[in-house]
Parts: C-alpha cells; structure tokens; sequence
C-alpha cells in the first residue's frame, strides 16, 4: 500500500502525473468519444423488455438551459404533472405514457435537431412542449415531414395557427387576438378611451399590439402612440421618459424579466400613477409579483390562468391542480411559488393529447391522421384535465377558444374582476392547411 | 517534402471517402447531424482564415452567416419556383454586400478593437432583424421550401437526406480547396506575415489595411456560403444565428481544433457538438459544465486544438 491512492499501481495510468503526452490525451479522449458514441448509437431493445403494455412515447421539448430556462422548467412541470397522473389512473387506451424530455437550449437550431431525434431516434408517438415562439415556428416543418402531433405549450406567436398553421400543430390555450377581443370592451368602456401602448419590439409584441389598436379602435376608442422597446433592455427609462401626453391609459406588453423591469421603472417615472395601468396578464405573473412588490399595485389584466380560487375558480378540480402545482414547483424554486399560465396550459396540453388517443383509438404513429380528426373540433368541459374551464379546439385553425379572466393585483396578490366566456373570444380563422 | 505531400492527400482522400460513405451507413439523425457537423466546420474554417491565418479575432461571423441564410431565404420566398443557384447567388451576394460593409470600417483597427467592432456590428444586424418584423420575420424568421438539385440542361430532382449531404459534402470540400489555395498563395503569405508582424510587414511595403479587408470579405463569403447551406439543409432562417454567440462557437470550434490548419476547425466543431450532444442525453440540464471543464482542460492541456501538431504538414 502506498500513501497516495495516486501512486496505486492501478491509479497510474488514469492520474495525471505531469507526463500527459499528446497520444495519451488523444488516446483517452478517442476512447470516451467512442464509448459515448456507442452508447448514443446502440438502440434500447431493454425497454421493450420492461413492462406488460408498451407505453406511447411523448417526446417534450423545452428549454431547460440558455435565457428561457426558468419558463421551460416551469413549463415542464405542467406537463409532467399530467403524465404522471395519467399513468396513475390507468395511463391511455391501457397503456402508460412515456415522457422523453429534449432541452432545447433556448436556441432554434438546437431545437430542430432535438425534434429530430425525438421523431427518429426515439420514435416519439405525439410531441407536446415548446416555449420560445421561434423554436416552435422553427420546428414545425419537422413535425410536418415526419407527419406527427405536436400539441403546443406556451407558444404564442399568432402566426403558429393563421398564416403558418399546420395540420400537425394544436395550440389548446388562447391567442392575441382573442385576448383582446375579450379584454378591450373593459379597456375602453371601464378604464379609458385614449390609450399608450407599450410593447416589446419583436414579432410577439408587435402582433399583440396590432391585435389590440384595431379592437380599441372598433370600439371607438384611440391609441394615441406606441412605444416599442427592445427586447432584453435591461433600463427602458430612455423609451418610458418620452411617455407623455392626454390619454387616459397606459398598456403594456411584456413577459418575463422584461416585464419586471417595465412595471419597476413605469412606477418610478409615476406613469402608473398618472394613467391607468393595463396590460398583458403575462405583466403581473404570480412569479413576478414578489419581486414587484407595491409597484404592480392596481394593474388591470387579462390571463388565460390566475392562481385564484375564488369562484368560479373554487372548484374541487382547480383546487386540486393548484395545490399539486404549488408542491411540484416548490421541488424546483423553495420559495413556492404559485402555478401560472405555463404550468396550465401544459398541464392541459397533455390531457388534449390524452383525450384525442382516446378518442381515435391511437396505436402509434401510423394513426396519426386518426388523432389529428379526433383533437380537430374537440370540444372539452371544466374538469380535472382542465381545471381551467370549458374549451374548443376549432377544425380550421387548431386554435384553442377559452375563457379569460380580467383581473387586478389588489394587496400583491390577483383579484378576479371579470370572466370573459369562450364565446365572447371568437375570432374568425385566417389559416389554410397544405394537404396533409 | 514529398512524402508529407503524398501522406497528406492520402489523408485527404481517405476522410472524402469516409465522409461520403457516413450517409450511406449511419442512422437517419446520425445522417444529417453529420451533415450540419460540416456545415458549421465550413463556418469555422472560414473564420480561421481570420483568426488562425491572419491573427484577426471576428465575432462579426454571424453576421456574415446569418445574412447568408436570409439572402437564400429572401430568393427562395420571392422567386418562383424554387431555384437552388438563384438561391446561393443572393445568399453570397447578401454575405458580400455585408461582409464588405464590416470589413472597410472594421480593420481600420487592431486586436481587441477589430473584435468588439465586429461584435457591434452582428448586433447592429442582429436588432435590425429582430425588429424587422415585415421583412425578416422578427423573432420567428422566415420558413420556406427546400429547393431541388438541379443542373441547368440537365434536369433536377428534389433532395434527400444522402444527396443534400453529398452536395453539402462537395461544396465544403470545394471551398476548402479554395481556401487552402488562398493560404498557400503570396496573398495568404502576408497574411501571414501580417499575424506575426503587422509592422515589419507594413514596413516592407504592403499595404496591410488592404489585405485585411480582403481578407475579411473572403472570410464573410465563406461564412455566408456556410449560412446558405444551413438555410437550404433547415428550411429556415432566424435571427439568433445572426446572433454574437454563433460568432463565439465559432473560436470555440477553431481554439478546439487548432487555429491555422483549416481542417482543425472542422474537427473542432465535430468535437464539440458531438460533445454536447452526447453529454445533453446523459446530464440534459447540466451537460455544459462537463463541456466546458472539458473545453477548459484543452486549453491548459492541449493549447495546440486537437490537430495543431499537424499544422506543418496540413500547410505543406
């Protein structure tokens, strides 16, 4: 025995001594690429071995690292949590799901390769997930070629379901222009007539704005400016400084830190204090309300999903998933904070896929064409796979028509002013599906 | 001499014939990774030119690369049908007009300042496109159809998954050729002069500024012909590839490989995608610290890249 386990005999070939020569460098790094190598290539035939019934692979894409991580993280929870619950009540059609997780870094590049192999290599059955509008728009041609589902998550670029829809993409959650079908009655009847906006500068921003200028302004209502600020500014006060003039509201579009940074320093300039302050319910998410403390006081939204259980959310099923979410987010931020819109909307994303399979009697992706017949047109009621209230899934777009809730932040926390019936959003489809 | 040269197209036609053989045998996702493995080694053997060859730090590359991708995409939108030549023209077209725009105002400086000229310079392009939605598409970009192989008189067909990679496999081997010619040329050698002594070299009567934008615009040609490729390979183009950081990948792929050796860069990039890939299915939200540990233990073990002991023989 020697002193230093580095001495071992057996130790010297693997401990650096100070005599790495390049052939013993390139020696070992060949080797390790070589043993990832095979392991990347040889397929998994143990996995067919496990189990009685063959579980349905559903691939999800989300961005688990690069700017978006925090939202995919949070995104992935939703989808997990409804995986899970699946299989424990007895999985689809007899058979459990498979979750097989791709992070796409936050890029679009890395996305569609991750696409790829989640549809080649691993054979997924159905694909749920993304979160950056891009990658989604980005990916689906892949999931065009390879002729498979995809349900999107968060995604909400417009153009996912009218002029760049595709008959394999669903997007089960509400868009721009039903939002603002739905939020600008109030806007212009209750808050003011004259309005600012302000919006992130990039396609996102940009379609949300256009959306609601033209509902304000059927209305009879105005938008007397706007002001883009670019995507990432870490100070807007240069942009927000030039805010000024007779209107009587000042709206905001923005998500994420952008929107931290919006309401912290529209509060500072006294913007929220000399006009009413609206906007994007993604302004006001509850995992930006403790950073924003007093500043988002008196904000007025709209949002697909609230953390309230006041009714009419006081039901048993939103009880159940919000008490569920709250324990599976706390697993990944201590600080537990409340279920939000991506949670929900991936939660539900899942139980659409599960009710279509169901419904389609779906064996794999060779019924594919079956699944996309039953999920077109579905029509789904509140429940414990959508706590979040009624739904359709119109054939002609595959977008989802849903219930809004109009809400403000009152003491920190949201309260439910108003809700906007799925009926009340419909706007009329602007997609025309190439032959599948 | 003559035994270097003979080993060193040995060499060469032995990875050709590997290269062409990859499709034929590898899985379906093997099969086109291996393809954007020679796409983005196309991008980091033209930002060698630069850094190894010229001693010139870009990260304006993705500039270059990216508005390769937007000129296929603008004539693959605009022009119908499809047409694959049409398509590469205006992608090196667009690289050029910009290559040639960075290039006059940026080599007017030294070291560190070409290389955050640069950088300022793909961001400048980066904002414009970002916030261009009515052009470039903003944030989403642009998606289109693939365009068919075709020959003029000859006829066309559309691509597959083995034809796109031979072609791809053609023109990057066809643009190494031609780089290895730059390289090896008078021009390439007060390049070179210019890395190691940009003073002595001025002293001795080049006009070194000249060179430098020259230099510069075939470095962005190069680039943008890697960004045609991964246009027409993806059906997309989008602003993140305009952004800096593909700029840095693309030193990474050239620090890992080996700087001045043209092959180098490729085998850089080879490396570490194969690298996060791998590490991505084992560790999926950690896999860049083991990358980076790894990356890091090259620099202080390996400060050559993987092939920089053959740089000698790889500029015979």
């Amino acid at each position: 025995m020697t002193e230093r386990w580095q001495e071992e005999p057996w130790a010297q070939d693997l401990w650096w001594s100070g005599k790495t020569t390049r052939r013993r460098f390139l020696g070992l790094s060949a080797a390790t690429a070589a043993a990832l190598g095979a392991t990347m290539l040889v397929p998994a035939p143990w996995r067919k071995a496990f189990g009685q019934a063959k579980p349905y692979k559903v691939g999800i894409m989300q961005p688990l690292t690069g700017v978006a991580a925090a939202g995919g993280k949070t995104a992935l929870v939703g989808s997990m949590m409804a995986i899970d619950r699946v299989n424990k009540t007895g999985g689809v059609n007899g058979r459990p799901l498979e979750a097989i997780v791709a992070d796409y870094e936050s890029k679009p590049d890395v996305g569609r390769r991750k696409v790829e192999k989640l549809l080649v290599e691993d054979q997924v059955d159905v694909a749920e997930g993304g979160y950056l509008s891009n990658v989604c728009v980005a990916c689906m041609p892949v999931f065009d070629e390879h002729r498979t589902v995809f349900m999107v998550g968060v995604c909400l670029d417009t153009t996912i379901t009218t002029t760049k829809c595709s008959r394999y993409v669903f997007r089960p959650f509400d868009y721009a222009p039903a939002q603002a079908v739905a939020f600008a009655p109030y806007l212009v009847s209750k808050l003011g007539k004259k309005w600012h906006i302000a919006y992130l500068d990039y396609a996102w921003g940009q379609s949300t704005r256009d959306a609601y200028a033209a509902e304000i302004k059927k209305l009879g209502g105005e938008v007397v400016g706007t002001t883009g600020i670019p995507l990432g500014t870490a100070d807007m006060t240069s942009f927000l400084s030039k805010i000024s003039g007779s209107f009587d509201g000042f709206f905001g579009i923005f998500f994420g830190a952008n929107a931290v940074v919006l309401a912290t320093q529209a509060y500072d300039l006294g913007l929220t204090k000399k006009y009413r302050f609206a906007g994007d319910g993604a302004v006001a998410e509850s995992t930006h309300l403790p950073a924003l403390g007093q500043k988002v006081e008196g904000f007025t939204g709209i949002n697909r999903y609230i953390p309230v259980l006041d009714p009419p959310l006081n039901t048993p099923y939103h009880k159940r998933f919000y008490e569920e979410a709250r324990a599976r987010l706390k697993q990944i931020d201590p600080s537990g904070p409340d279920p939000d819109r991506y949670v929900q909307s991936n939660f539900e994303a899942i139980n659409f896929l599960k009710l279509g399979m169901q419904k389609s009697g779906f064996r794999g992706r060779e019924d594919t064409m079956k699944l996309i017949e039953a999920l077109e047109g579905m029509e789904v009621k509140e429940s414990d796979d959508f706590p979040q209230g009624d739904k359709t899934l119109r054939k002609e777009d595959h977008q989802a028509f849903i219930r809004e809730f109009i809400f403000d932040i009152k003491n920190n926390k949201h309260r439910l002013l108003e809700v906007i019936s799925k009926e009340k959003t419909f706007v009329p489809p602007a997609c025309s599906f190439q032959k599948a | 001499m003559r035994t270097q040269r003979t080993g060193y197209w040995v060499g060469f036609v032995v990875v050709l014939g590997l290269l062409t053989v990859a499709p034929l045998v590898l899985p379906e996702f093997w099969r086109r990774f291996v393809t954007e493995i020679l796409i983005w080694g196309l991008l980091a053997m033209s930002s060698d030119l630069l850094i190894g060859y010229t001693g010139m730090v870009s990260f304006g590359h993705s500039a270059f690369f990216g508005l390769g991708m937007y000129g296929t995409a603008a004539a693959l939108l605009a022009l119908g049908p499809p047409n694959l030549w049409l398509a590469l023209s205006s992608g090196l077209v667009s690289a050029a007009v910009v290559a040639a725009f960075v290039a006059y105002f940026a080599t007017r400086l030294r070291d560190i300042y070409f290389a955050i000229t640069t950088l300022v310079f793909s961001q400048i392009f980066y904002v414009i496109i970002f916030t261009w939605t009515d052009m470039t598409g903003g944030e989403n970009g642009l998606t289109f159809s693939q365009p068919p192989f075709s020959i003029p008189g000859l006829g066309s067909g559309r691509f597959t998954p083995v034809t796109l990679h031979w072609f791809v496999l053609g023109v990057v081997t066809l643009s190494y050729l031609g780089l290895r010619r730059i390289t090896q040329s008078p021009f390439g050698m007060v390049l070179q002069s210019i890395r190691e002594n940009e003073a002595r070299t001025r002293a001795i009567g080049y006009h070194v500024e000249r060179y430098k934008i020259v230099a510069v615009m075939l470095s962005g040609l190069f680039a943008g012909l890697a960004g045609v490729l991964y246009a027409i390979q993806n059906k997309f183009a989008a602003p993140d590839f305009v952004l800096f950081l593909v700029s840095g990948e693309a030193v990474i792929f050239n620090v890992m490989g080996g700087m001045g050796t043209l092959v180098g860069p490729v085998a850089g990039a080879a490396f570490f995608l194969l690298l996060r890939e791998a590490f991505s299915r084992f560790f999926p939200e950690y896999y860049l610290i083991p990358v980076g540990v790894i990356f890091t233990l090259m620099v202080v073990f390996l400060p050559q890249g993987l092939l920089g002991f053959l740089r000698r023989r790889l500029n015979a």
